[in-house]
């Protein structure tokens, strides 16, 4: 079914918007506050009907964030070359500074304890609880995307002509190379680390099974995939990149090898840009090109709209409870919803 | 959806020791009002502290579209996004390719890319050359020739170190290559930088002044020397007939065809119709209404291999409407 854009959107009744002064780069939760990273080089926190509390971090823009694996709060990497550690309560300690080099990528298990970020052609990794880099690993050109399975402990590099796969706890782990002509871009473990998937600059997904390195090609897109999203049992891939959310199944053995996508939330002449699932209900947020945000469930095809049309969808998040749903536009216009307040 | 326009981009190429550098630093230094973000391949030389200026790695990679001379810059794609995520902070972007590049990755880079497309365009490809030396060079460097052949503005540095012979010789030599790109002679690279940036639309209206087979046979130095092949039609041209045409050139020839710029009068039309294109990759768009005065002549012009210019200018008349 087509998202109706005549219906209201639930921001109006449950939720509200704030408007920040640059980009939005990552949308985190921790618990009920929202991290909002900036193209200015600025966090912002946002908890319930508070005030964004704004903190700067980064001379440039904050290219890439993830939550920190204790969980207590963000890590942020920047066009100028650090990674720092940011709370909510506006404390800032560097975790690293890469002189004339950009940190575009980050990657992080509370399972482990690792954390990982892409710099130039390094994986930069910190082991569990320490604050200085612990180990690093060099792949032959610039990294594309980084993704660690639900252990923590597979990590995967996407760069060109295919990807490396090896063990980012371990600083002398052995490694898979995996080799796919083009330039990979965004990649993703499934949980249980048995397919790996990438986004290719001409559009379209690359996959190996990784239990006999078998390739898979995902087509069909019109734009390049940036986002994706795992349901909860790890049996559903969501992909960005499209005028519906596309979602490939991954259970059995041979995952989407020979079988067809399910659909959903599809619209008229705008691109799915950021997709989110739902930690408890087989529900999947989806943020399109055109600003709309909406709920599709798995089940039925039923949609609601979030919220109307605006600038590009570019960050959305769940809160682990799955209580709190977040989402950004390239204007700066941030929409917080409020899940529990429906009841 | 809000409309943002897209981001000008000036290409700096040039052989070693042309003076790519000391334009650069003029670029960077300069009181000119405007900010620009700067992609440097050393950035070590570039005596200016600036945290707009980027280190490039010239990462050329071969698109898995099924066109074989498409090749991209995959970092170009990733600076300028992430460029991108700081709009506001500057105004214009400055690429510097290194002495020994091919320009076609860096072009086919704007032509391929959407998301680049979306928010940045090529505005003119830059060529310092260094006149004492660009004779030499152009001996043993298929380089050199090929930034040449790339340049919309060509910078022909160190005039004060030839006499007026050899001068006349390199611009002879730059013509017989290039006979559209817009030539500045300097020093030291001392001129207004508004002749080089943001110049806007690969400055078009330049083919427009050039004569159709501007080049007589002498010209050609070596068989596979890059030339210029300008074409022109009175009668407007039919884009049902034209469109099928230019794509099956570039299929067959693509290789051979370093770069093609076009302005088009359609019939009925009250917008002119550019087109422009690198190796087999081509993008069209209608630019603005036709002035009153300005007559609805359509150009073509080739820059490549092996071209024939009668062939070409025989296909070309065809595209045209006949007088009923």
């Amino acid at each position: 079914m087509l998202v109706a854009e005549a219906e209201p959107a639930l921001i109006d009744r449950y939720g509200r918007h704030v408007a920040l002064d640059a980009a939005p780069t990552a949308l985190l939760w921790l618990d009920t506050t929202a991290a909002v990273t900036l193209g200015d080089g600025s966090v912002h926190w946002i908890g319930d009907d508070a005030d964004p509390e704004a903190v700067p971090v980064h001379a440039g823009a904050i290219l890439a964030a993830c939550r920190h694996p204790d969980g207590a709060a963000i890590v942020t990497g920047g066009d100028d070359g650090r990674v720092c550690r940011v709370s909510p309560a506006g404390e800032v300690a560097e975790l690293g500074a890469f002189s004339r080099k950009w940190v575009e990528h980050l990657a992080a298990s509370p399972a482990s304890g690792l954390l990982v970020a892409g710099v130039g052609k390094e994986a930069i990794c910190w082991t569990k609880g320490t604050s200085a880099p612990s180990h690093r690993y060099a792949v032959g050109s610039t990294i594309g995307g980084l993704a660690l399975d639900a252990k923590g402990k597979r990590l995967a590099i996407a760069h060109y002509n295919g990807a490396t796969l090896l063990y980012g706890t371990n600083p002398n782990s052995g490694r898979v190379a995996l080799a796919w002509t083009g330039s990979h871009l965004a990649c993703t473990l499934q949980p249980e680390g048995r397919f790996l998937l990438t986004a290719l600059q001409e559009t379209g997904l690359h996959g190996w099974r990784l239990a006999d390195l078998r390739d898979i090609r995902m087509g069909g897109y019109s734009a390049k995939t940036r986002s994706f999203s795992w349901d909860r049992k790890g049996k559903w891939l969501a992909t960005s990149g499209d005028a519906a959310a596309i979602l490939w199944p991954f259970e059995g053995k041979d995952g989407p090898m020979g079988k067809p996508p399910l659909l959903r939330a599809e619209r008229k002449g705008a691109v799915v840009t950021q997709l989110a699932f739902h930690s408890k209900d087989d529900v999947l947020a989806v943020g399109y090109a055109d600003g709309v945000v909406a709920l599709a469930r798995l089940a039925d095809e039923h949609t609601l709209l979030l919220d109307t049309e605006g600038a590009s969808i570019t960050v959305l998040a769940w809160n682990d409870a799955g209580t709190r749903l977040g989402w950004g536009g390239e204007d700066g216009r941030i929409g917080l919803l409020a899940m529990d307040a429906r009841a | 959806m809000a409309f943002s326009p897209t981001i000008p981009v000036t290409v700096l190429t040039g052989y070693l020791g042309a003076g790519k550098t000391t334009l650069l630093n003029r670029i960077l230094s300069e009181n000119h009002g405007r900010r620009y973000a700067v992609i440097v391949n050393e950035f070590g030389e570039i005596g200016i502290d600036n945290d707009l200026i980027v280190d490039a790695d010239e990462e050329v990679f071969e698109m898995n579209n099924g066109c074989i001379c498409c090749t991209v810059r995959g970092d170009l794609i990733r600076i300028i996004e992430g460029l991108m995520k700081r709009r506001g902070a500057f105004d214009a972007i400055v690429i510097e390719t290194t002495g020994l590049a091919d320009p076609a990755p860096v072009a086919q880079t704007f032509f391929v890319d959407d998301d680049v497309r979306a928010r940045a365009s090529l505005d003119a490809i830059v060529t310092v050359v260094d006149a004492r030396h660009i004779l030499l060079r152009l001996e043993d460097s298929h380089e050199a020739e090929e930034q040449i052949a790339f340049a919309d503005v060509i910078l022909l540095n160190k005039t004060d170190l030839v006499d007026a012979g050899g001068l006349a010789q390199v611009r002879r030599r730059i013509r017989s290559i290039n006979a559209q790109a817009t030539l500045h002679e300097t020093q030291n690279c001392v001129f207004p930088l508004e002749a080089v940036l943001e110049r806007g639309a690969f400055d078009l209206d330049r083919i427009l002044e050039i004569e159709p087979n501007f080049l007589s046979e002498d010209d050609h130095e070596h068989d596979d020397a890059i030339t210029s092949v300008s074409l022109r039609s009175e009668a407007p041209i039919r884009p049902e007939l034209f469109m099928p045409w230019l794509r099956t050139l570039t299929a067959a020839q693509g290789q051979d065809i370093l770069r093609l710029k076009g302005v088009l009068a359609f019939p009925g039309e009250e917008q002119r119709y550019v087109v422009q294109g690198v190796h087999m990759l081509l993008d069209g768009n209608h630019q603005r209404e036709w002035k009153p005065e300005e007559p609805r002549t359509s150009r073509l012009v080739f820059i490549g291999r092996n071209l024939d210019p009668a062939a070409l200018q025989a296909g070309f008349d065809d595209c045209a409407a006949r007088a009923a």
